[in-house]
């Protein structure tokens, strides 16, 4: 049995494409499969004869002996020279910043053996340096198997210089490069530099919002809003803690809104509800044709205040007339402190809200610093459209943007395509050449995302393909030769002479020089005067928009597992898009969701015209809170050839309302017989009236006692009354001396934004379980967001009208029609008497003596009496070999090679049979108290945190020691408006919550 | 001295000397099966092999084949459990209980019915090892030394109790039958022609020869047993209650649970029994052992053990609406009225309303009758088991968590193949076990034989 | 009875127990000594008549049972409390004693357990029982319908038989000791 080693024979093997290909290929060696065995005719029909089998067969089995005196040979080769930077075992750090379209956050990226395994937000950035869900499962994408692998030119695989060469000679003075929004200035000089017309078009438009600015300023960007300065804010479907504005608001967001004197009010008028609108304290329904009109409202009743003169503003319906000037009366009363916020992709909407912010002052309202990560031009595009058309257009260059998916107007059989994408999508695998684009750990850029900020991204890991970074390809085909680095370093030294390379390298970001944006036009000038604008009159029929969904955005992670298993804040529904519609048009259309017998939801089908285009067999969900007359769908969806995650999921909102347009009123829908099955993690959507989520108003919060609206349960004990914690029928265990770790959770800051369910999943290798599980109800999340809507239906109400208790419940299970949302994030509450510990016959789950509730894999039998008897059902349990069972092979990360590497070292992948829970990041604890220890001194409050509280942008969640009397955690816990979930029954938790107080009366 | 008063009726009916009743019980194992019986067992049969296909598919590909999901993590499985423990509870109960009491009548059955129980209890057991993630660790329930060194299991965990509980009276009644079966082999084999048949009851007939120290050792050892396997009965299926009793489900945290199990163990068991009775004494002739006597007694059981578990029902109902606990009202609403009504109300009409028709005389000395009752009760006892464990914990503490459950193929098939899988084991002792305990039943033949009892009357006691 | 020397054995066969329960009495009120009657089932008041003394093995069953109690203290105080005691819920793991309520369901089993099972072995070992013994009753007839008596023969052999007939054997036999 001989074996051909191969040796590396020196640099120039690495510099060999083909081989260094072959190797990557070979890294994880896949066994000839029977299928492929079975299909060779001679293997079959081989003459061996029975004697030869015989023999054989005698041979391997002394083969098979003999092999088995010897112990197996598990092979690791050490470093030969060790990097000073890497010790193995313990991860690296390095800032850089992501943008993907949309999305710009700077962030830390966690290495571990050189893998890039996590993102973290760069707490130190001044600008966006948080992460939202999209950003934390950014990282998968970098280990998409399914990327493009090497450059092609007419679909075949080929060399760099060929394929440059190629699209060298493709493009024209009549060619054109079409990008998403560009904030590199290394890229922009690189496109310069290519010198052909240059279009940029985003997948979610704010191209007439731009518009505005642009013809104040030359600049094509958004006014930064600064939150912080606000007191009340009207935002008319802007969903500003969703994706609106590419700014990242829920830290401001969290601060202002700590009860208090002076807490922030929130009033949204939107069409579908968002993450905004239930957070918000004032919600309106209000169709997307009426955000005109409603900014034209509130902006007559501020100018007659104000003494300007006011515009023609088409009536409004009676039952939101009157709450819309209400809010405008909040506004005035703000003054300065009053915000406005619009976010409808319309010049006059856009034009309106920038008049009422001048016109009331608004420090909030930043116009002399801008916003720049969407720069689309959709006037620009609607040209190249025509000129495609016309047959003006010979090549058309993409960056990283896919016209043959998300731009359906755009003709592309008439012209050649050089396409630069990260995969083979729906443009690419027609191109005449292909050119990979490496992911964005892997890639030097840099970014001005606003007015005074720059950052840089450094790659964190060498390209696992045959790909190169956007500018250094732009560049190469400009003829040039310059590396990336040298690229980004030369516009990084323009830009911050001041910064040393390295100094920015680690902080990843720079405050740089910007002039001021100059209005021309005085500001309470004609700036403000909007006489003679012409708001469009509402719809009165049904009308259909589109919008982004939490998990996938502007769609730019669409083959990644975490973005669809991630359940929808607000629908808690995974793996789907779908038309969201009103209970009342639900009954008009005749569309019906039912729950089937085990519990998974499945509803009425339906076939969509908007504008003459029609989709068919698209899914219905009946969404409490939505305006009747509006039906929503989100983009991103419905993807052809993204790759075996992706594919085939949703439906394609772009086939029916390009990006540039905010909605359609020519709509029709035709319920269909085909049923649809939904994915949904929740079946029950209300409280019933319980005390979980504890919820009071402002007026209460101040005026009352904590004793009043925070009742805590008490037992009437031989000792007169006890609280839950003192009642006990033993002495209990010593939670005094060393740690004692808890969890505060605070339900007024949290937005439900769920970047903390992904940071989980990341950190502890949770298994994607794919849409029939979670059909099932089989997710696997440690941390769920539940999500409960308020219903008419209450015990007082019951009281009133002498409703029977059968009635009340029944009826208590129906959300209200406009109802007020809550969020609250559930993970083990690690009780220090708990439940699961006791029944567990084999002891795998125990307490530790820092009052955490341990799980021990191994010794788990799988027996689920810890799942049964967990009154908050955190527990998990492995149904299926997720990591092994091919059923799981086209979703689960851990079941492919490249996947694979984003696998948490520190963190065990749970076997079939047992059961798995949150453990506090206990690898996170276990790693600070190791650290502490190495140097000898005490573990300080905020060292370390748990993976959900990391990301959290609005701090909603902290975590420490409670026994450290200095910890945040443990003044959290004296708080008046702290309380434990489910306290009653005694089970003592570890995690507690802080009371929800909303600012109305 | 073998005087019993003559309003008793007798027990053994016809003109019986102790060679008939010989011949009457060595009968069915020494001729061949009737066809009837070919049918019965290849029916059961098959069942039995669907069900082990269904067990080795889910250990093969996980518990993910059953039906269960985050929220609803028992269903079918401990449904299942419960139910085949309760039905295992007559048997000891009636051999030991009823011999406590001295009652004559549990002689004709008492042989069956731990059979009976033996055979169930084998099912019960099942199910606690397969509904295991990892069965191939099941051994981890045992306190055993391990190369972990202190690694324990934990005596805190009901589910503990059960191991040690079911395992003791698995083993215990095994050996109270064994015992009793003795003399009887030796019977057999002492009338066995064939040599191999005779070699093989010669085995299992232990050398029993009969002599006067060992039918007094016999008669000790049957009674410290009975004290014995009483207590036990009792415990069993009250450490199966606090599976339930002792967690913080609302639903399952019923302190009512032990006795309101134990009642129902008996009353399903008896059912048991009475059903499989019906069966013998019609296949195998022996009305004149298992007569209208027998049956009406067992009767009088099913009504009252029905009455019982119907009181603990409506007590359950009382003390939630009492408790002011606004989860345990709600549970119990629930099952009445939410989603899983049927269920709720298919066990209160099944256990509640139907043993009531046995108060009148003229029902419960109905054979058809009192056959279908046998086995509406058994249907009930298991919509009573899911109704505890499903309705409970499908919608607990926070609506978030709240879903359904409904069986796949496999949860349906494992549930098949053990009902095939006992009627195999009871069938095979029908043909090859006496179902009557001879050597008892010839100690009463005097005082309760019918026509002894007229030669009494007749002439009195000599 | 104390006899040292072996004496022949007659063994008289008969047919109803109440029979051999009064020739039982009345040979041993004549002084004879019945060694042994096989017969089909317990006949009820025969172990007073032979002058057979009270089993032990309920006595047995007792101690039986206090083994299986204390070894299963023992267990749970070992494994729970002194070996390595974790904290289980919150529940109590200082002494054997505040945990106890837990593990008395364990102890009850035992001690069943125990009691049931050496039982029964003993009962097996005194009586000889063990798979596939030879028969102990020398007339397979004794397991039907029929009881064989065996009467040491002391004095004349004819008196015996005579005294036996009158008390109604069906068959009469003698084996040389």
């Amino acid at each position: 049995m001989t074996e051909n080693n191969k040796y590396w024979k020196g640099i120039e093997d690495q510099s060999n494409p083909e081989l260094s290909e072959k190797l990557a290929q070979n890294e994880f060696s896949n066994e000839i499969s029977s299928a492929d065995f079975l299909g060779n005719d001679e293997a079959v029909e081989s003459q061996t004869s029975r004697r030869d089998f015989l023999k054989f067969m005698g041979f391997s089995t002394a083969a098979a002996t003999l092999a088995a005196c010897e112990a197996p040979i598990v092979e690791s080769i050490p470093y030969v020279v060790k990097p000073d930077s890497l010790t193995p075992g313990m991860p690296s750090y390095y800032a850089t910043a992501m943008f993907d379209g949309m999305d710009f956050a700077s962030v830390l990226i966690k290495t571990r053996e050189g893998r890039p395994i996590k993102v973290e937000p760069n707490g130190d950035a001044a600008f966006n340096g948080a992460t939202n869900a999209r950003a934390q499962a950014s990282v998968l994408s970098l280990y998409d198997g399914a990327r493009l692998r090497s450059p092609k030119v007419n679909q075949e695989a080929t060399s760099w210089d060929a394929a440059l060469t190629a699209a060298k000679n493709l493009i024209t003075p009549n060619s054109v490069l079409l990008t998403g929004t560009v904030l590199s200035p290394a890229l922009s000089s690189a496109i310069e530099k290519l010198g052909i017309r240059h279009i940029s078009v985003d997948n979610v438009s704010q191209s007439a919002r731009l518009d505005v600015y642009e013809s104040f300023t030359g600049k094509r960007g958004l006014p930064m809003i600064r939150l912080e300065a606000a007191q009340t804010v009207f935002a008319v479907g802007a969903d500003f803690l969703g994706d609106w504005g590419g700014q990242n608001f829920s830290a401001a967001y969290a601060t202002r809104r700590k009860p208090g004197k002076g807490m922030l009010k929130h009033i949204q008028a939107e069409a579908g509800l968002t993450i905004s609108g239930s957070n918000a304290d004032t919600r309106m329904k209000v169709r997307v044709s009426e955000y005109e009109a409603v900014l034209a409202t509130v902006y007559n009743t501020v100018a007659k205040a104000k003494g300007f003169d006011t515009v023609s503003a088409p009536a409004l319906r009676s039952d939101i007339a009157n709450s819309v000037k209400s809010a405008a009366q909040d506004l005035l009363a703000a003054g300065e402190g009053a915000l406005v916020l619009n976010g409808l992709n319309s010049k006059v909407a856009e034009r309106l809200t920038l008049a009422i912010n001048l016109a009331l002052g608004s420090k909030a309202f930043d116009t002399t610093t801008f916003v720049y990560t969407s720069k689309g031009d959709d006037k620009a595009y609607a040209q190249l459209v025509k000129d495609v058309k016309g047959g003006s257009v010979d090549t058309l260059v993409t960056l990283d943007v896919n016209p043959a998916y998300a731009m359906k107007e755009l003709n592309l059989e008439g012209v050649k395509v050089v396409s630069i994408a990260d995969r083979e999508d729906e443009t690419a695998i027609n191109a005449a050449v292909a050119l990979p684009l490496s992911h964005y750990l892997e890639s030097w850029s840099d970014f001005v995302p606003a007015d005074g900020h720059y950052a840089v991204g450094q790659p964190t890991i060498s390209p696992l393909f045959d790909s190169k970074s956007a500018v250094e390809i732009i560049n190469s085909l400009a003829n040039g030769s310059e590396s990336a680095v040298e690229l980004v370093k030369a516009s990084a030294n323009s830009l911050v002479a001041d910064k040393a390379w390295n100094a920015l390298l680690h902080d990843g970001f720079a405050m740089v020089p910007a002039a001021e944006i100059a209005m021309n036009g005085s500001m309470n000038g004609e700036m403000i005067d909007v006489s003679g604008i012409n708001v469009a009159k509402p719809s009165t029929g049904l009308e259909f928009y589109t919008y982004t969904k939490t998990g996938m955005g502007a769609g730019t992670n669409a083959n990644n597992p975490w973005t669809y298993e991630l359940p929808d804040p607000i629908t808690r529904l995974s793996w789907d898009n779908y038309l969201v519609m009103s209970a009342a048009d639900a009954v008009e259309y005749g569309v019906e969701i039912e729950a089937q017998s085990n519990g998974a939801m499945n509803g009425t089908t339906v076939n969509i015209t908007v504008d003459g285009k029609t989709l068919e067999n698209v899914p219905v969900w009946i969404q409490p809170g939505q305006t009747a007359g509006t039906i929503g769908l989100a983009v991103g969806f419905g993807r052809q050839n993204v790759g075996k995650v992706g594919n085939g999921i949703g439906v394609n909102a772009f086939d029916l309302l390009p990006a540039s347009s905010a909605l359609s009123t020519k709509v029709s829908v035709v319920a269909t017989e085909v049923e649809h099955g939904f994915a949904s993690v929740q079946l029950a959507h209300t409280m019933m009236g319980r005390k979980i989520v504890n919820e009071i108003s402002l007026p209460t919060f101040l005026n009352e006692d904590p004793t009043v609206w925070n009742e805590k349960p008490t037992f009437e004990t031989h000792k007169g009354p006890m609280s839950a914690f003192e009642a006990n029928l033993w002495d209990d265990h010593d939670h005094e001396t060393s740690h004692m770790w808890n969890m505060s959770i605070d339900l007024n800051s949290c937005t439900g934004c769920g970047a903390c369910v992904v940071a989980c999943s990341l950190e502890n290798n949770v298994p994607v379980v794919g849409k029939e599980e979670v059909r099932k109800h089989r997710d696997m999340h440690w941390l769920r967001i539940d999500r409960y809507y308020s219903s008419d239906m209450t015990a007082e109400v019951a009281e009133e009208e002498g409703v029977s208790a059968i009635e009340k419940y029944a009826k208590m299970e129906v959300p209200s029609e406009s109802p007020s949302v809550v969020f609250q994030p559930v993970m083990c509450q690690h009780c220090n008497h708990a439940p699961c510990e006791t029944v567990c016959p084999v002891g795998a789950t125990v307490h530790s003596r820092e009052g955490l509730n341990h799980m021990a894999y191994n010794r788990c039998i799988g027996t689920r009496y810890c799942a049964n008897n967990c009154p908050y059902k955190v527990r998990r349990f492995n149904w299926f070999n997720y990591k092994g069972n091919e059923q799981f092979a086209d979703v689960n990360p851990s079941q492919d090679d490249y996947g694979r590497m984003v696998l948490n070292p520190d963190v065990t992948v749970r076997a079939r049979g047992v059961i798995e829970k949150c453990s506090l990041c206990i690898q996170r604890i276990q790693l600070g108290k190791l650290e502490a220890k190495k140097d000898g001194r005490i573990l300080n409050d905020g060292e370390f945190t748990t993976a959900c509280a990391q990301a959290c942008g609005s701090n909603a969640i902290v975590f420490g020691d409670v026994n450290n009397p200095k910890s945040e955690v443990s003044h959290l816990k004296q708080e008046g408006r702290a309380y434990h979930l489910l306290e009653e029954v005694g089970t003592q938790p570890s995690v507690f919550y802080q009371t929800k107080v909303r600012n109305r009366a | 001295m073998h005087y019993e008063s003559p309003v008793r009726n007798p027990l053994i009916l016809g003109d019986k000397s102790y060679s008939d009743i010989t011949n009457d019980i060595a009968k069915p194992v020494e001729s061949k099966a009737p066809r009837s019986w070919w049918i019965a067992f290849s029916i059961a049969f098959v069942m039995f092999l669907w069900g082990v296909g269904c067990i080795l598919y889910t250990i093969g590909t996980g518990i993910g084949v059953w039906g269960l999901n985050k929220t609803v993590d028992w269903a079918w499985d401990i449904t299942n459990f419960v139910w085949w423990v309760g039905i295992g509870h007559a048997g000891t109960l009636i051999s030991a209980v009823l011999l406590l009491f001295r009652q004559k009548w549990r002689m004709a059955i008492n042989r069956s019915a731990e059979a009976m129980t033996i055979f169930s209890v084998i099912q019960a057991g099942l199910f606690p090892l397969i509904h295991m993630g990892r069965i191939w660790m099941a051994y981890w329930v045992m306190p055993i030394p391990n190369q972990y060194g202190s690694l324990w299991v934990n005596f805190n965990s009901p589910l503990l109790w059960d191991v040690f509980a079911i395992s003791t009276y698995l083993t215990v009644s095994t050996v109270f039958w064994y015992v009793g079966l003795i003399p009887d082999f030796a019977m057999i084999r002492d009338r066995a022609i064939n040599p191999v048949q005779k070699h093989i009851y010669k085995i299992l007939s232990f050398g029993w020869g009969g002599q006067a120290k060992h039918w007094q050792r016999f008669e000790e050892v049957s009674l410290v047993l009975a004290g014995l396997a009483t207590p036990l009965v009792l415990s069993v299926h009250t450490i199966v209650s606090f599976d339930f009793a002792t967690s913080v489900i609302p639903g399952w945290h019923t302190t009512i649970f032990p006795p309101y199990f134990v009642a129902g163990a008996i009353f399903s068991g008896f059912a048991m029994v009475q059903t499989l009775l019906l069966i013998v004494r019609k296949i195998f002739k022996m009305e004149d052992y298992i007569n209208i006597e027998h049956i009406e007694m067992m009767n009088i059981v099913i009504m009252v053990t029905g009455s019982i578990v119907g009181v603990a029902y409506i007590t359950e109902l009382v003390i939630a609406w009492y408790s002011g606990v606004e989860y345990e009202q709600y549970a119990f609403l629930n099952r009445a009225t939410g989603p899983y009504w049927w269920a709720y109300w298919s066990m209160m009409t099944c256990n509640v309303f139907s043993p009531q028709f046995m108060w009148s005389k003229k029902l419960r000395t109905n054979l058809v009758f009192t056959f279908v009752i046998s086995i509406v009760v058994n249907i009930g006892m298991w919509f009573e088991r899911f109704v505890i464990i499903v309705t409970s914990i499908h919608r607990d503490y926070l609506p978030s968590s709240w879903s359904m459950f409904s069986p796949t193929f496999v949860d349906i098939g494992i549930y098949i193949g053990t009902i095939g899988f006992f009627f195999v084991l009871f069938l095979l002792y029908a043909r090859t076990f006496p179902v009557i305990a001879q050597a008892e039943l010839k100690t009463i033949l005097k005082s309760s034989g019918e026509n002894f009892k007229k030669h009494h009357n007749e002439h009195g006691a000599h | 009875m104390g006899h040292t020397k072996h004496n022949p054995i007659v063994r008289a066969l008969f047919n109803d127990d109440d029979i051999v329960l009064s020739a039982v009495k009345d040979l041993r009120a004549n002084g004879y000594n019945v060694s042994e009657v096989y017969s089909p089932f317990p006949i009820h008041g025969l172990d007073e008549a032979m002058g057979l003394k009270r089993t032990r093995l309920s006595t047995a069953a007792f101690f039986y049972g206090l083994t299986g109690l204390f070894f299963a203290a023992w267990m749970t105080y070992y494994t729970m409390i002194l070996d390595w005691p974790q904290n289980i819920g919150g529940k109590p793991n200082a002494t054997w004693f505040l945990n106890m309520p837990a593990f008395i369901p364990v102890v009850f089993e035992l001690t069943v357990f125990f009691a049931a099972h050496l039982m029964c072995w003993s009962y097996f070992a005194v009586n000889g029982l063990y798979p596939g013994a030879k028969a102990q009753n020398p007339d397979p007839r004794t397991t039907d319908d029929h009881f064989l008596m065996e009467v040491e023969l002391e004095g004349e052999e004819d008196d015996l038989n005579a005294k036996l007939q009158e008390l109604g054997a069906l068959e009469i036999s003698k084996i040389e000791a």
